[in-house]
């Protein structure tokens, strides 16, 4: 390869922070643009040889001046060593063979890769999240191939194993060879609705990572920041550049601002007025508040732009005292009549409580409709728990408290409900 | 008693040429980070004189005349050289020292410290006799 190297050790700079995680997703996208979806399995498989070829080498002689390219490059010929050792490539795909052979070996310029890289990118977020895949497919997928985690690293965050995860992939670039999903941008009809898919699963990727402690803590917060990336390359594309896509990538950005402040150093779990609003990332919150400002711009209103403002609502009180909650409680109204989440409607029913007091809260939890899916829910016990426990009445609280303590299944939320158990204890 | 006199320079040959594999990019891109940081340290402290990685396949030749020439034993192992780095320090221990701060060794990458010598050992043995 004719490509300037610098003498080593000169250059690591030039590796920016999660270089080769980004550069798969885009190499995995720009392999998959020539050969096909059904062959999505080894433009994976390339791509992973190919960063392995670069560790190997670049410590050696120092990064490449355009390590990007280098990797494109490096790429195309392995995907066409293994292209030419399958038989049946040979024998039936001539004219295709042909031409991806002129493609892989052509070489790459500078500017190609930045032109397609969020063309490529997107299209293949188009593939991942294909509405005729399971949520489960889609998220595996995408973790793997957009974000570019491995099966044990996804396992481990989703409490399962690696030999599950990777059957579920498996299964997954199974099913988009028989769906003969294509790899392009939908049709302008047809965006709308994919679109929504899209963004319905990377607000469920935000939301997993989002989530209190479940396996590994690290992994977990690297989906929140995944979900951000992608959602700000639909921000950034000229065809996916809608209201909604900022009001989403807003509410990820105010909510993952306060990542740093919700647990303590032991990783206990902290209530809203017990954290160190310090903590919490103010340029990430002046980007989510960016975004709204652009969300506005639209004429439609979605559960994003509400949940959105009610997260800058949060984000931008001085203290817990200082939350306006008759405008979140307003907001949480009208999100209501959007969607039908019990969960909304639980949310609901504490800013209730902030506004009308406990009680109050307490009769808008019990006018919730769909209350019965909520039982099984360790919150929804916590949250009756915490306001019979204002209503200074420590004996129904515990009884709520004891009921969320037998659903909360992570250790962080068990310790936590312990805590509010051994205050009304204290009390009682 | 050895003939050959150590000169000022240290090799670090890197082994295992397989231990990167299966990782995701997202651990490749830890090991690169933590990989290219100790490179960096060597090339700032002045002691980096060069490194390459080597190709994993390669022929031997032996017998005279080059009458047998095999496929090495280069391919995938724990032994195989993956590549060398060249270092400009005088003692066994400071060459130690930066090797044992490599960080593949925690992936299971071994590492072999010789010092450059000034002459092979047949050519200091032959040296010796003379002058003896």
């Amino acid at each position: 390869m004719a490509e300037t190297v610098h003498s080593p050790g000169t250059s690591s700079a030039r590796i920016a922070e999660d270089f080769f995680r980004h550069e798969s997703a885009r190499l995995v996208g720009t392999l998959t643009a020539q050969l096909g979806t059904h062959r999505l399995q080894l433009a994976e498989d390339v791509v992973q040889e190919c960063l392995v070829r670069a560790l190997q080498t670049w410590p050696y002689r120092g990064v490449p001046d355009n390590p990007a390219a280098w990797l494109t490059q490096t790429a195309k010929h392995l995907a066409l060593d293994q292209l030419r050792r399958e038989q049946r490539w040979q024998d039936k795909e001539d004219g295709i063979a042909a031409a991806h052979e002129r493609w892989l070996s052509t070489p790459t310029t500078a500017a190609e890769h930045e032109e397609t890289f969020a063309d490529d990118t997107l299209r293949m977020m188009f593939v991942c999240f294909h509405p005729l895949l399971s949520v489960e497919a889609q998220t595996a997928l995408a973790l793997r191939t957009l974000c570019g985690l491995s099966p044990a690293e996804i396992a481990a965050a989703f409490l399962t194993t690696e030999a599950a995860i990777s059957k579920r992939l498996v299964r997954a670039r199974q099913r988009i060879r028989e769906l003969a999903i294509p790899f392009a941008v939908p049709e302008p009809l047809e965006l709308p609705a994919r679109l929504d898919a899209v963004l319905g699963t990377l607000y469920l990727l935000f939301n997993e990572g989002y989530k209190a402690s479940t396996g590994d803590r690290l992994v977990r917060e690297d989906f929140c920041h995944e979900a951000i990336r992608l959602t700000q390359l639909l921000t950034e594309h000229p065809a996916t550049r809608v209201a909604r896509v900022h009001a989403l990538l807003s509410l990820m950005l105010l909510s993952a601002a306060r990542l740093p402040g919700r647990t303590d150093d032991g990783g206990n779990l902290l209530r809203l007025h017990e954290q160190d609003r310090a903590a919490w990332d103010q340029t990430m919150i002046m980007r989510g508040i960016q975004h709204l400002g652009l969300a506005a711009t639209g004429d439609s209103l979605s559960e994003y732009h509400l949940e959105a403002g009610i997260a800058a609502c949060h984000s931008t009180a001085a203290d817990e005292a200082s939350t306006d909650w008759s405008r979140i409680l307003s907001l949480y109204d009208r999100l209501l009549v959007i969607t039908a989440s019990p969960i909304a409607a639980l949310n609901r029913a504490v800013a209730v409580a902030r506004v009308h007091g406990a009680q109050a809260g307490l009769d808008a939890m019990d006018a919730i409709k769909a209350r019965s899916s909520l039982a099984s829910y360790y919150l929804y016990h916590a949250i009756r728990g915490a306001l019979y426990a204002e209503l200074s009445q420590p004996a129904e609280a515990l009884t709520h408290f004891r009921q969320a303590a037998d659903l909360a299944s992570l250790p962080a939320e068990r310790d936590f409900i312990a805590r509010r158990i051994q205050d009304c204890e204290g009390q009682g | 008693m050895n003939p050959q006199s150590p000169t000022n320079e240290h090799l670090l040959l890197i082994r295992g040429t397989h231990w990167n594999h299966g990782m995701s990019p997202s651990e490749l891109q830890r090991v690169m980070t933590d990989f290219y940081a100790w490179v960096e340290g060597l090339s700032t402290s002045g002691v980096l004189r060069g490194a390459q990685p080597l190709m994993e396949e390669g022929k031997l030749v032996n017998g005279a005349k080059g009458a047998s020439v095999t496929d090495g034993v280069f391919a995938e192992s724990k032994e195989a050289i993956a590549g060398y780095f060249l270092l400009g320090v005088d003692s066994m221990d400071e060459a130690l020292r930066l090797a044992t701060a490599c960080p593949i060794l925690a992936y299971g990458a071994q590492i072999e410290v010789r010092p450059i010598a000034d002459l092979c050992r047949p050519m200091a043995e032959v040296k010796a006799a003379q002058h003896g």
